[in-house]
């Protein structure tokens, strides 16, 4: 068997899995089943959010290793139910390794919700956020044009590549000012609702949930960094509608 | 009437499933997680204490989670992403930030401490399902693995 082919699907498929935000011990499970499905019991696995090491030795005492870097994360919640079908399915079949190779790029490409489906979905989030917290009808609506209006801003800025820091911080600007300016038209009152409502919209950024599972699954260096990238994207969000809030004072006294 | 948020939690948790790229049947099932949520956090109202109450709350979602893992065969990530989402307290962060413009510094300091209480509240219901769940499933393969030689 070759050895190599075998740790570049391997490699595929925990790459697939990294790249859509699952956790940490899923992706060195998976690869470390694939290698066992095929007769390869001691491979090494080692990811953290970024980046994925795996070595492991041929019956000629050779090592072969491969160093995979994850440069772009993006949660996508379907492809990693779709990887992980996958992986389950080569390690019940043992499908030769091109066969194998062909249904992870299957996986991978699976349609994506576009832009049009995202500009429906965000201010779905903002409108109903905005009543949940107690918002009327009114704020709730305005909530959505917010919410939609960061998406647009933060699709933009994500086509030139600006770092997330500050996509977060100027969304949170952007669904400051509409606010305010919401308000001085007479249109509401509610700041506080609106702001919140469309808010949650970033908030997918703050994965508790992800970096506590790695945490607890014994993946420390991975909790880790997921634990600061939160709360970067935290301070982003509030450094932005602060600067919205602040910024009209200043400049009108209101 | 209060129980109405939980349809908002339902309804907002289906933009998310947009926003997070989940598709087909799927959306329906993850976001009725956080419906279940924010049920169990309604339900424990009468506790006057809303750090236990999102406690209660994350243990009934991660259930849940766990089980729809289970029965659809599919990770429990997907669900916990999402449904935890209404739980984050997105309110608590904004008005700490608000606190801290003002000068506030007392009340700044306190919203700050509550909603650092909240999250871990978060985290801690999920810790602890979480791991059951993986006690309870190498647990059951362990009974298995001895089960077999028996058998035969």
């Amino acid at each position: 068997m070759n050895h190599e082919e075998l740790v570049n699907v391997a490699t595929e498929a925990g790459s697939l899995l990294l790249r859509s935000g699952a956790e940490i011990y899923r992706v060195e499970e998976s690869m470390l089943r694939i290698f066992e499905a095929y007769g390869v019991p001691d491979g090494d696995v080692f990811a953290i959010p970024s980046c994925i090491y795996v070595t492991l030795t041929t019956p000629q005492g050779a090592p072969v290793t491969r160093v995979k870097r994850i440069l772009n994360r993006s949660v996508n919640l379907d492809l990693v139910d779709r990887t992980n079908d996958v992986c389950r399915r080569i390690c019940r079949e043992k499908p030769p390794l091109a066969e194998a190779k062909r249904l992870l790029d299957g996986a991978a490409g699976r349609p994506v919700f576009g832009l049009r489906a995202q500009l429906l979905g965000s201010p779905l989030v903002g409108f109903f956020f905005c009543l949940f917290f107690g918002g009327s009808l009114l704020d709730a609506c305005v909530a959505a044009v917010c919410s939609a209006a960061m998406r647009l801003l933060i699709a933009g800025l994500e086509r030139y590549r600006v770092n997330a820091f500050f996509c977060n911080l100027c969304g949170g600007a952007v669904s400051g000012f509409l606010t305010l300016a919401a308000v001085l038209l007479g249109l509401s009152v509610n700041t506080d609702t609106i702001i919140i409502g469309a808010l949650m919209n970033l908030v997918p950024g703050i994965v508790i949930t992800t970096f506590m599972r790695d945490m607890m699954a014994g993946d420390v260096v991975a909790g880790l960094i997921r634990f600061s990238e939160s709360l970067l994207v935290a301070t982003a969000i509030a450094l932005g509608v602060g600067v919205s809030l602040v910024l009209p004072r200043l400049i009108f006294g209101v | 009437m209060e129980y109405l948020q939980c349809l908002y939690a339902f309804a907002s948790c289906v933009g998310f499933c947009i926003l997070l790229n989940v598709r087909g049947q799927a959306i329906l099932w993850t976001s009725l997680g956080g419906a279940i949520g924010w049920f169990f956090y309604l339900l424990c109202a009468p506790a006057q204490n809303d750090i236990l109450q999102y406690f209660v709350g994350t243990l009934a979602l991660a259930v849940y989670a766990e089980v729809m893992a289970r029965v659809r065969r599919a990770p429990a990530t997907g669900y916990l992403h999402v449904a935890l989402l209404p739980m984050v307290p997105g309110g608590g962060i904004y008005y700490t930030m608000e606190y801290g413009i003002a000068g506030n510094t007392e009340m700044f300091l306190e919203t700050g401490m509550h909603t650092l209480g909240i999250a871990g509240a978060l985290a801690l219901g999920i810790l602890v399902v979480s791991t059951l769940a993986r006690v309870l499933t190498l647990w059951g393969e362990e009974r298995q693995r001895r089960a077999a030689p028996r058998g035969r």
